[in-house]
């Protein structure tokens, strides 16, 4: 739409790597007070309205979303807000599988992913449109989840108590973390959106351990990804790093907003964004 | 109580190297674009050329302008295009090092199951960046 306007190569090459910083930093402040991460916003906006090629776009999505991901994780660990015992048998699932979509994309005509990023983008914002459900966390850990240690004690400071945790379906939670991988891989989306739930709904992990080790997961499942772009030349630096520094500037901002922003608001635009942007890739796909 | 402090001495020591790693990728990848965009180092791909060739699908943009694949980016670190990449790739790569330094951890302390898991990561993140997996339409 944005391309079409300007007529794509009809603009100073400089134009678009500006707007897109521009966008991105929005981007960032928007996704930190709706609770979402920047890369699923990313891509189906700027894979609809902007000029480049779905491939390259995808890859810089990845990418912000790793680096989004890594600059947050240390934080997260150190607060006791993440668990690596939990993250890394799930985030071995989600990197194999993110392997594949990675490379499976590579083969997948544009339209077909354009036309599944469109329903995915319309599935996403349905699910976010709805406040997010909560389940209390599991003291009754399976078989698999007492082998690999993902237990332990969760401070949470609004309450000031600890939490004894332990997660349940564990094998479920691999099936499901693989199924979330090969999604994120293929269409360069960070997966914090169903990651958060596959811990919490389906796992029983904590919420707020659930936000930070789904980080820990987007970290290690991104990175082996990111390599099959890297790999296959779908790195475009002018799309890809001002991209990164707007979202990671953006989210600074917005966190710093957090505090005085009506966040229920803020999320049903991001539904609305969202909307229209998995239709513009919908119609896109379907060639209309 | 042992436990408990051993595997906080993991997430410690994995939480500083991945900060530390993070620093430096995007040190370099913010240094490099900035060198990109002034011009200190000539791009492979003219700025003038990229909105015709940021339309096309990955495979015809490396047909059209001899991008390279695989680990081809590395002999191309005098450009400033490409140069980006080794940021782009020390960011890709920080997980898997901070994975190594927590294997020695697990080891110290016996911890078979996750030190395998350690490995299993690490040797799937090789995999990633071993340039076997590649695709292109």
């Amino acid at each position: 739409m944005l391309a079409d306007m300007v007529g794509g190569g009809a603009v100073a090459w400089w134009v678009w790597p500006v707007g897109l910083f521009i966008v991105t930093f929005a981007l960032g402040i928007i996704a930190v007070l709706g609770g979402v991460g920047g890369g699923v916003l990313f891509v189906p906006i700027v894979g609809g309205f902007f000029p480049f090629h779905l491939d390259f776009v995808r890859g810089a999505g990845l990418l912000l979303a790793l680096c989004s991901a890594l600059a947050a994780a240390p934080r997260l660990l150190n607060g006791g807000l993440a668990s690596l015992n939990l993250a890394t048998p799930l985030a071995l699932s989600a990197s194999i599988a993110s392997i594949a979509g990675a490379l499976a994309s590579f083969y997948v005509p544009t339209q077909v992913l354009q036309v599944v990023l469109g329903f995915g983008i319309l599935a996403i914002a349905a699910l976010m449109w709805r406040e997010p459900a909560a389940a209390k966390a599991s003291h009754v850990g399976d078989r698999l989840a007492r082998a690999l240690h993902m237990h332990g004690v969760f401070h949470d400071s609004s309450t000031g108590r600890d939490i004894d945790w332990t997660v349940h379906r564990t094998p479920a939670g691999l099936v499901a973390f693989a199924g979330i991988g090969f999604v994120g891989g293929m269409f360069g989306l960070g997966a914090g959106w169903a990651n958060v739930p596959a811990l919490n709904l389906l796992m029983g992990a904590p919420l707020k351990l659930a936000v930070g080790s789904s980080g820990l997961v987007i970290s290690l499942s991104n990175s082996s990804a990111a390599w099959v772009y890297i790999q296959s030349g779908a790195v475009l630096p002018l799309l890809a790093v001002p991209s990164i520094l707007g979202v990671m500037l953006g989210s600074r901002i917005g966190a710093r907003m957090l505090l005085v922003a009506r966040t229920a608001t803020i999320r049903r635009v991001i539904c609305g964004v969202m909307v229209l942007a998995g239709l513009r890739s919908l119609l896109r796909g379907l060639g209309i | 109580m042992t436990a408990r402090v051993a595997r906080d001495e993991a997430e410690a020591t994995y939480a500083r190297w991945l900060a530390r790693g993070t620093q430096i990728g995007l040190g370099a990848l913010v240094a490099s674009f900035f060198a990109y965009v002034a011009g200190l180092l000539a791009p492979l791909v003219p700025f003038g050329e990229l909105p015709r060739l940021w339309q096309l699908p990955v495979a015809q943009f490396v047909a059209q302008t001899g991008a390279p694949t695989g680990w081809g980016w590395l002999a191309r670190l005098g450009a400033g295009d490409y140069l980006n990449i080794l940021g782009v790739a020390l960011l890709s790569s920080v997980t898997a090092v901070a994975y190594a330094r927590v294997l020695f951890v697990y080891l110290r302390r016996g911890d078979r199951w996750h030190a395998a898991l350690a490995v299993a990561q690490i040797v799937v993140l090789l995999a990633a960046a071993s340039g076997l997996l590649a695709g292109g339409r």
